[in-house]
């Protein structure tokens, strides 16, 4: 077992394009899970039905392993005729949308509970400053309570952040080539494991620095303010 | 520093309010769950007028306070603020809002901003003010607390007195017709109590309108018109600050009183 640094630069277009399908897959996934999640983050605040609808909906999505989800809308939904028959084939039988809806899913079941967590954590006190101040709750909502829980949560969404760059293998189930399914492929027909796997992980590695370097820069931004001195 | 403060003063006689009172509260009462935290208060604040309300820990001051902007709903009874009376309508509640400013034992600033964007966050958002405009008012008023120096700064970098004047200056920015203050100076060290109680003094001078509560016993003497005592929920005395100190005619005021002083 060794280092074939030949073997790595001869698959590293390979590695490239799967590296770009993460992406494809990714970026969709990060909007979609978190425009879900805020209403479903919402919710939890008002008893109700609509709060036990989203924390089922949350103890649902964070339940269910992301893989049997893409495995029950890829090939699942096609077992229904309505979903064959309807234009919702043209939605399920491509293997992106399937794995934008089932990340997303997943994904917005994790962020909804970061930002309830952010949410709670913002000061009563500091919401009765703005509300004497003369601000519409609505205002109160989207211009202080988010904007303080989001410097909150930073940190938590770096880690729920670099955990879906890495679940989004789980894609290659449903015949997306990503980058760790790229590499896969180039042991398939060199019969080498250890270098296209170490090559994936490299660039992994360097996606994952940079999402911590890009955090830093975030934190030293938006957190100054707890810095006393 | 009376005189700076002055142009505060020249918002409140320049409205056409005649002799209307600034709050004016009959027959409230508030209950949480099965605790009667406020028991058939009746209450006349006259515009101008400066109002201690006192009592130990517990009597239901606080409750009170945050009735009138309508941080607490009440159960019972009825609130108008200038005439404007409190019900449970958002528009109502916002209406009542822009008479009243509000200092909280905490300060509550808003802890990611700084002291310059504190100010100005109401004034653009809640004013509709344009942000060059709105930051000249807010420099104006944070030099009248003397913390013009501090403005662009976190909070976390003030000292908790300068903190509370911030959050003063903050709520003046919007210039109300009336100030309530809920313990402004009891979570400050002793050095800086006294900073926050000039200001607190200053601004009585300019005619605005104040219900304060606080255990400055020496404050409510030098500054209240009328000091209230309050125990249990319910108004036990009320009247100016000489009789209500020097001969209070209620028991419960003088027992009170005894351990305070």
């Amino acid at each position: 077992m060794h280092f074939d640094p030949q073997v790595a630069w001869d698959s590293l277009p390979k590695l490239l394009a799967g590296t770009l399908t993460t992406f494809t897959v990714l970026l969709p996934v990060l909007v979609l899970g978190l425009l879900l999640a805020l209403p479903i983050a919402l919710a939890r605040f008002k008893p109700g039905p609509r709060s036990v609808l989203a924390a089922a909906y949350i103890g649902f999505f964070r339940g269910v392993p992301s893989l049997v989800l893409l495995y029950l809308i890829y090939s699942g939904l096609p077992q229904f005729s309505l979903v064959r028959e309807t234009f919702l084939w043209n939605v399920f039988s491509n293997a992106y949308v399937c794995a934008w809806i089932g990340l997303a899913l997943t994904h917005s079941g994790f962020m909804a509970e970061i930002i309830r967590g952010g949410l709670a954590a913002v000061p009563q006190g500091t919401l009765e400053a703005a509300a004497t101040l003369g601000l519409k709750p609505r205002q109160i909502l989207f211009r202080l309570r988010l904007p303080m829980a989001a410097r909150y949560v930073l940190r938590a969404y770096q880690n729920e952040l670099l955990i879906m760059v890495k679940s989004t293998a789980a894609v290659s189930a449903i015949t997306l080539v990503d980058l760790t399914a790229a590499a896969n492929t180039v042991f398939d027909y060199t019969y080498d494991p250890f270098t296209p796997l170490m090559t994936a992980a490299a660039i992994y590695w360097c996606i994952t620095n940079g999402i911590r370097l890009a955090f830093s820069a975030a934190d030293r931004k938006f957190n100054r303010y707890l810095v006393r001195a | 520093m009376s005189a700076i403060l002055s142009n505060v003063a020249m918002s409140q006689t320049s409205a056409a309010r005649g002799q209307m009172s600034a709050v004016s509260i009959s027959g409230l009462n508030k209950f949480y769950g099965t605790f009667h935290a406020l028991r058939d208060i009746d209450l006349e604040v006259a515009s101008g007028e400066i109002v201690v309300l006192c009592g130990p820990s517990g009597s239901g001051k606080s409750t009170l306070i945050r009735c009138i902007n309508h941080l607490e709903q009440h159960d019972a009874g009825q609130i108008h603020v200038s005439g404007i009376k409190l019900t449970r309508r958002q528009d109502d509640v916002e209406k009542v809002r822009r008479e009243l400013g509000m200092v909280f034992q905490n300060f509550n600033l808003f802890p990611h901003m700084t002291v310059l964007a504190n100010c100005t966050f109401a004034l653009k958002l809640a004013m509709r003010i344009a942000e060059k405009e709105a930051e000249a008012i807010a420099q104006e008023y944070l030099a009248k607390v003397n913390v013009a120096e501090q403005a662009h700064k976190y909070p976390i970098q003030l000292s908790g007195g300068q903190q509370q004047r911030v959050a003063i200056a903050r709520a003046l920015c919007l210039k109300p017709r009336i100030m309530l203050f809920d313990e402004p100076t009891s979570a400050l060290d002793p050095e800086s109590v006294g900073s926050v109680l000039r200001i607190m003094e200053d601004l009585a001078q300019t005619g605005i309108t104040m219900i304060c509560v606080t255990h400055e016993m020496g404050f409510a003497r030098r500054v209240a018109d009328r000091c209230v005592f309050m125990e249990r929920g319910e108004i036990v005395e009320a009247g100016p600050a000489d009789t209500f100190f020097d001969s209070p005619s209620s028991e419960r005021l003088r027992n009170f009183l005894d351990k305070v002083l």
